[in-house]
């Protein structure tokens, strides 16, 4: 019953992100420290490059723009999934407590357990999943009534006020630490993407291609989740049965995104709502395109922080949180 | 004949029992109005039936089995709801919004047959608002939005169609309007109409079987004539009420009334 010329707006809008993307990550490859130039690129590709531009561009640059890019994506997923089944425009990872819970087991862990250096590369990101999907859960325990199931707008508020906790937490915890190790803390809360190596984005990669059809997949449902609770009754829907899938499926992508980048805020809010105002409501038809924006904001985040500030850079997180809190702040005024 | 009917149903939230033991039967191809004071259940009776909210005992029985029993999505196919005011389309068209209701009738993916388009098709031409197909609910006025509404609940293609309240908000002219067309439905297509009307007159103008309702309990249930009678409305609206004649459709109807003194 979609309009085809929405259809039409629809694929236009996927090739026009799509090239940005693209575009994005060419000039990504050739710009600040440890650079392809713009006119090798291409013979490297081809692998007719030399050895140091090989390198850099397999080694260093591929598999950081695409962790990345898929955290990106994973986020804008996820927080597309929450804004439908809170039917909530300002529902976000970050508000069921992912990020929180993600940085507060980072903390804890790096703080008291022991580790050689070799193996704490690839162990973080579990812990990170680890506190990420307990928090989730966690609120999720605490958000459901037995007579009423889950109501979203409880989940919300259980969800901020658990993310004001374990920030409260944090505090506590980084405050009696060494400098060097509130450092390391503070750089992954900032969001500093943190897997840059091929590991991470094979780990990264299965949740995206197995939960991101699973998600289109159930686009009605999410569809009519957005609509009122006795609407979405009414045409079939197991509200409550629905709802805990579908969060489930958003916490687990929302979680891996964050173990691999950190804790970045703010995506999983701006893609979806870009993508719906330039396309309309409807799941099937925005997510595509929320993947798209999510992946461009923070390829393009992360480009311009590691070139902002040498040698270190500034955390991508941070800089997606310079646009975003401005647009959460514009969402909260327009509503 | 009776495919629907409550045996000793319970409805409370928490510990407020809002509706108790009541044993109700919905007439099959009839219209059927529950009627009765702000805060006598009879919403939360509909909510009830129709599975949107839970009933703490007794049952809702339909086609011989407890609803309790039954998978949402095949009691879709049986019953359709119009809740009390929807909310915002949120940006659908009348066609889209209409489509939902295609949903117990879809598998896997969810992509319209042809016989779906059909069926929402028809049910924008019954609802006349086929011209608003592509065009945003939203930017409706509250009668065609209202229809737009009822086509979606058409397009499940239930026997039995429930109405929260369907002419609130609505001008003279759109309620009658709407009811008009409820009536056209069960008398063409002989489904099944239970709905909430706050207008008592219209209830009786409409409706073949009316539930009064007070306290959560029954206080009558019969025609229009066995209702409309003054110590019935006194009961239940504690009104004293003078009854006279629709000139137009000769149905009884409260012409005015007093509160009942010293209540």
């Amino acid at each position: 019953m979609i309009h085809p010329s929405v259809i039409r707006k629809q694929r236009i809008f996927m090739i026009a992100f799509s090239l940005l993307v693209l575009i994005t990550m060419i000039v990504s490859i050739g710009f600040g420290a440890s650079s392809v130039s713009y006119d090798r690129i291409i013979p490297t590709i081809l692998g007719q490059g030399e050895f140091v531009d090989e390198f850099v561009l397999f080694e260093l640059r591929l598999p950081r723009m695409l962790v990345t890019l898929l955290a990106g994506m994973a986020l804008a997923v996820s927080g597309s999934v929450l804004q439908s089944i809170t039917r909530n425009d300002l529902a976000d990872p970050g508000i069921i407590g992912i990020n929180s819970g993600a940085g507060a087991a980072v903390a804890v862990f790096f703080l008291f357990v022991p580790i050689e250096t070799g193996a704490f590369t690839y162990v973080i990101p579990a812990v990170a999943f680890a506190g990420a999907l307990i928090t989730a859960i966690l609120i999720y325990l605490f958000a459901y009534e037995r007579d009423r199931g889950l109501q979203p707008i409880r989940l919300i508020l259980i969800g901020v006020g658990f993310s004001a906790a374990l920030s409260g937490l944090m505090v506590v915890l980084i405050s009696s630490t060494d400098r060097d190790k509130v450092d390391f803390i503070a750089q992954w809360l900032a969001g500093n993407v943190w897997g840059t190596s091929w590991p991470f984005v094979w780990a990264l990669l299965p949740w995206l291609v197995i939960l991101v059809p699973f998600i289109l997949y159930n686009a009605q449902r999410l569809n009519i989740l957005n609509m009122s609770e006795p609407v979405a009754i009414g045409v079939g829907v197991k509200v409550n049965r629905e709802r805990i899938i579908l969060m489930l499926t958003a916490v687990a992508l929302a979680a891996a995104a964050v173990s691999v980048s950190g804790g970045i805020a703010f995506i999983g809010l701006m893609a979806p709502h870009i993508a719906k105002s330039l396309i309309g409501p409807r799941n099937q038809l925005f997510i595509p395109i929320a993947m798209l924006i999510g992946s461009w904001l923070l390829l393009t985040a992360d480009t311009i922080g590691r070139n902002l500030i040498d040698p270190t850079g500034v955390p991508a997180g941070v800089v997606v949180a310079i646009i975003g809190a401005p647009y959460f702040v514009y969402l909260l005024l327009k509503k | 004949m009776v495919r629907l009917y409550t045996e000793d149903i319970s409805i409370g939230y928490g510990d407020q029992p809002i509706v108790k033991n009541l044993s109700i039967k919905i007439p099959d191809q009839k219209i059927t109005t529950i009627i009765g004071a702000n805060g006598c259940g009879k919403s939360t009776l509909l909510k009830a039936i129709t599975r949107i909210i839970s009933h703490q005992s007794g049952s809702v029985v339909l086609d011989g089995q407890p609803i309790s029993k039954e998978s949402t999505k095949a009691l879709a196919k049986k019953m359709a709801i119009l809740p009390q005011t929807p909310e915002s389309a949120a940006g659908l068209t009348a066609g889209e919004l209409v489509s939902y209701g295609r949903f117990p009738h879809q598998k896997g993916l969810g992509r319209l047959t042809k016989r779906d388009i059909e069926v929402i098709d028809w049910a924008l031409e019954v609802t006349d608002t086929i011209d608003y197909k592509h065009r945003p609910v939203d930017a409706l006025s509250g009668g065609q939005r209202q229809r737009v509404w009822i086509a979606m609940a058409l397009a499940q293609e239930t026997d039995i169609i429930f109405l929260d309240e369907p002419t609130t908000y609505l001008d003279m002219a759109h309620q009658l309007e709407v009811l008009e067309l409820l009536q056209k439905l069960n008398k063409e297509q002989g489904r099944t109409i239970v709905m909430v009307l706050h207008d008592l007159n219209q209830a009786a103008r409409f409706a073949d079987y009316l539930i009064a309702l007070k306290d959560g309990e029954i206080v009558k249930a019969g025609s229009g004539e066995e209702i409309i009678q003054p110590d019935i409305l006194r009961t239940v609206f504690n009104i004293d009420a003078t009854i006279g004649r629709d000139p137009l459709t000769n149905k009884p109807m409260c012409l005015s009334y007093n509160l009942v003194k010293g209540a």
